[in-house]
């Protein structure tokens, strides 16, 4: 058969496309050149906003409206950057506990008004807490948990909240702290209420705080932009305007960080931060967060008849066989060391971490609990970002102990039914700490009686669940400390957990941002204190 | 006169079928969100919500009611054109379409566009010149846009054109630092142009080009392929043969003969192939971040938002039904042996 020029020409077109693609792999990636800083007065933040449902702080309950409502309010109390550890007054200027000892006392910061001059005094304080409390939503939890029984002003800056029981100091404070204790403006709120609302249509999307920053507007999955409060009565914040800019896709945030056209990039995964970690003009800050995952295990499941999760050794060897190892090595530094179930950063943190994989041990406890060839059982996970991983490394550990896991992955609307029902046998979670107490992981992980997690894996434990309740109303700290270290130890030997690790938060940041503190929850994230400064190498 | 008579049955019978469709997608919708054992408002609320706020909540919101009345108190409100309130962004399902719904336009506008652009004169080349080099060219682009996922492709974009050459900007519908004009339409660059902002209206037009690229590639596909083979069909009629052998110039036998009538099956196409990207593209949505129906449709799917589930999947019905209606009319106008009634 004759070539003829129409096979040339196909042998040629071919030759060039191959040649092309071998030279562009031959191009390196662009020198990586420090930009400019060209606007000292902005801060951009790349994050997926669409978490947002609103702006009110008597309902903001998601990730991105608490650290929005954070910026736009002042409460009684405040954690404050850099470290977010201790309760500082804010809006109160001091406060004492009554001989009662269920009585609060705060004394109003003096002389501080709201950007339009409206002042701030004992009266505002109140409406502000009756308004939530009359709103009754998710948010309102934090602080109506503890019966407010009276808010009373006994003079124009002097408050009493009257609570329905004794509460810790550090408990108390902490959940006057967040979001929903935001002191709010009455004259703009009786200005904008529609049919009793207290004026929440208007909140979701205007501002009508004394923060350091006014909202100025909210376009839903685009942005929400913060302008500078001029009249802040505290320092005032260097950065003019701060922008929560919506960039769904943690790829498309990292190419945006690195080109300069933004300054944050609030949700790169693990693989995003190895690439950016050491480049020119980049840096990435670490928090450990108050978030914790962790394998939960029904006591009350029947599995082939018996209820094989009942007993605690079965449990132990579940916390014996785990490879806790392959599981860090899969979250590659997002992931710190935690076995007990108070957060690192909260007072009352245990490290002890007495659980690590001895398949021997595993196996020995679950023969002495008369599972000698082990069990099935049957694990719900979710199917996405890391935990399809976990799942699969928690299978293979059990395997290796006889446990035969059966894996059932649901989507989360779905698990969290099944778990609220107590339907499951085995799970994968995910908790976070509401507020910077260590009452709050207790209820949680060890009060049945309060229907969360100990509750949903049916450990209905009277001793922990009373203990946690005396450690929430005991007010010598020293005391109370020490009931937490007896708590989560016993948690940690009894419980129906097996907990996996800490999170930990990472940013990637632009070296010209300084003063930027990420906090370990996202509600206290404070940036009035950041400013842009061009910084060299 | 007397088609247009006939037409005007022709089109109050379908708009009367339609609002039987519309009842039957709605009745469909309602019983699978609700035999998917899901519970929306403990996922809405969040995995730490106590139970009996999530009871609390779910008896707000009127879900502990029997389905059957649920059902009867959603098509009464629809009826009087309330959509009801969404669980996820606590506004009303109108508000919320009609706040995400204009970017999609846009965005399905500009990638038709590019999509005829692309897909008609590939089309048109490959059927004349069937299979030489340009026919086999015109082919694999065709298989490659709809075989090359969109995601990868827009990634890639922005890797390359964005972050590698910056030529292209960035994901959003404008840069970061650009202030959005005033919404009045909600369509960006009409808005910039009324409110005179030449720069966002030129910004805007950018940032539309690698979303508008990637899914005016995935339509094109079909269109080529369409106008493809239906002008091959013509070239094929007697009537072209007439015109070539009456001495025509071939630009005239192309255009007025074989073209006006190898197109009009290529207008289905189109009316396809812009109705689907009317319902919003999540995928580009995610990545290029463009607050279009895409995102609210997949937000309202995965957390089993019942009321924007019904609302979005009405409004795409409505779209799809209507975008079919105009082509069939289209059809029937540009093909005189057409005829409806």
């Amino acid at each position: 058969m004759a070539i003829g020029a129409k096979d040339v020409a196909i042998v040629v077109l071919v030759i060039i496309l191959v040649a092309s693609w071998g030279y562009f792999l031959t191009i390196p990636p662009p020198t990586p050149v420090l930009k400019p800083l060209t606007d000292k007065d902005t801060l951009i933040v790349a994050r997926d906003i669409s978490d947002a449902v609103s702006l009110d702080p008597a309902r903001a309950y998601e990730f991105t409206s608490c650290a929005a409502v954070n910026q736009l309010y002042d409460k009684l109390v405040d954690l404050r950057p850099p470290e977010y550890k201790e309760t500082e007054p804010e809006i109160a200027e001091s406060w004492t506990i009554l001989p009662d000892k269920v009585t609060w006392e705060f004394k109003i910061r003096k002389g501080i008004t709201f950007p339009d001059g409206t002042p701030i005094n004992a009266e505002t304080v109140k409406f502000s807490f009756d308004r939530f409390l009359k709103l009754e939503q998710m948010a309102a939890w934090v602080i109506s948990q503890f019966e407010i029984k009276e808010i009373k002003v006994v003079d124009d800056y002097t408050l009493q909240i009257k609570l329905g029981y004794v509460v810790a100091p550090r408990l108390f404070l902490s959940c006057l702290a967040f979001t929903t204790g935001s002191i709010v403006n009455p004259k703009l709120i009786k200005e904008h209420e529609k049919a009793g609302d207290l004026a929440s249509e208007w909140m979701t999307d205007h501002s009508a705080g004394s923060g350091p920053y006014i909202l100025e507007k909210w376009d839903r999955e685009v942005e929400i932009v913060f302008t500078a409060n001029e009249k802040y009565w505290g320092k005032a914040p260097r950065i003019k305007k701060v922008v929560f800019k919506h960039y769904a896709e943690p790829t498309a945030q990292m190419l945006a960080l690195k080109k300069g056209d933004v300054d944050i990039a609030w949700d790169l995964m693990s693989d995003q931060i190895e690439e950016v970690k050491g480049e020119l003009g980049i840096k990435v800050i670490r928090v450990p967060s108050f978030f914790k995952d962790y394998l939960g295990m029904n006591v009350n499941a029947t599995i082939d008849g018996k209820k094989t999760l009942g007993d605690n050794r079965v449990r132990d060897a579940i916390r014996y066989s785990i490879d806790y190892d392959a599981i860090f090595h899969r979250m590659k530094g997002t992931a710190i060391g935690l076995q007990t179930v108070i957060e690192s950063g909260i007072p009352g943190y245990n490290p002890a971490m007495p659980y690590y994989r001895n398949v021997e041990k595993a196996k020995s406890l679950l023969a002495e609990a008369g599972y000698p060839n082990g069990f099935a059982v049957e694990l719900i996970s979710q199917p996405t970002v890391w935990w399809p991983d976990i799942a699969t490394i928690v299978k293979s550990s059990l395997a290796d102990v006889g446990i035969t896991v059966n894996l059932r992955t649901v989507a989360a609307a779905e698990m969290y039914e099944i778990y609220r029902a107590q339907r499951h046998q085995l799970i994968l979670a995910e908790w976070g700490a509401d507020y910077s107490d260590p009452d709050n992981l207790a209820k949680a992980f060890a009060d049945y009686t309060i229907k969360q997690l100990a509750y949903r894996n049916t450990w209905y434990d009277d001793y922990a669940s009373d203990l946690t309740k005396k450690a929430a109303e005991e007010l010598d700290t020293a005391k109370r400390l020490a009931m937490y270290d007896e708590l989560t130890n016993y948690v940690l030997h009894n419980g129906p957990y097996a907990i996996l690790y800490q999170g930990v938060y990472q940013y990637g940041v632009r070296t010209w941002v300084e003063g930027f503190y990420p906090d370990p929850t996202f509600f206290l994230m404070d940036f009035s204190a950041a400013y842009k400064e061009a910084v060299y190498g | 006169m007397g088609f247009l008579m006939d037409l005007r049955t022709y089109i109050l019978r379908r708009l009367l079928l339609m609002v039987l469709v519309l009842f039957g997608v709605l009745v469909i919708t309602f019983l699978l969100s609700h035999v998917v054992p899901a519970d929306p408002i403990g996922a809405i609320l969040g995995p730490q919500a106590p139970i009996d706020m999530v009871e609390k909540i779910r008896h707000e919101w009127g879900f502990d009611r029997p389905l059957y009345e649920q059902f009867v108190d959603y098509v009464w409100r629809v009826l009087h054109g309330d959509l009801g309130k969404s669980i996820r962004t606590n506004r009303s399902v109108t508000s919320d379409l009609m706040n995400y719904f204009p970017a999609t336009i846009e965005l399905a506008t500009f990638s038709t566009f590019l999509a005829i652009v692309m897909g008609i004169p590939l089309g048109i080349i490959s059927a004349m010149k069937k299979d030489k080099i340009p026919d086999h060219f015109a082919r694999v682009f065709a298989i490659s846009g709809i075989s090359i996922p969109v995601y990868w492709l827009e990634l890639v974009m922005l890797i390359v054109f964005y972050y590698q050459l910056g030529l292209l900007p960035g994901p959003g519908r404008l840069d970061p630092y650009m202030a959005y004009p005033p919404r009045v339409t909600g369509l960006l660059l009409i808005d910039s142009l009324l409110a005179r902002r030449l720069d966002a209206f030129v910004n805007g037009l950018q940032h539309l080009i690698i979303p508008s690229f990637v899914l005016g590639m995935f339509g094109a596909a079909g269109i080529a392929r369409m106008t493809r083979s239906s002008m091959l069909e013509v070239l094929k009629k007697e009537y072209v043969r007439t015109a070539k052998a009456k001495g025509l110039r071939e630009r005239i036998v192309v255009t007025r003969h074989i073209l006006r009538n190898a197109l009009i099956p290529t207008v289905t196409v189109v009316g396809v192939t812009y109705g689907g990207l009317l319902e919003g593209s999540i995928l580009t949505e995610t990545i290029l971040a463009w607050n279009g129906l895409g995102q609210y449709a997949t937000g309202s799917f995965l957390y089993l938002d019942f009321m924007a589930v019904m609302g979005v999947t009405l409004f795409i019905a409505v779209i799809y039904s209507l975008m079919n209606l105009f082509v069939d009319i289209l059809y029937a106008y540009l093909d005189p042996r057409i005829r409806y009634g």
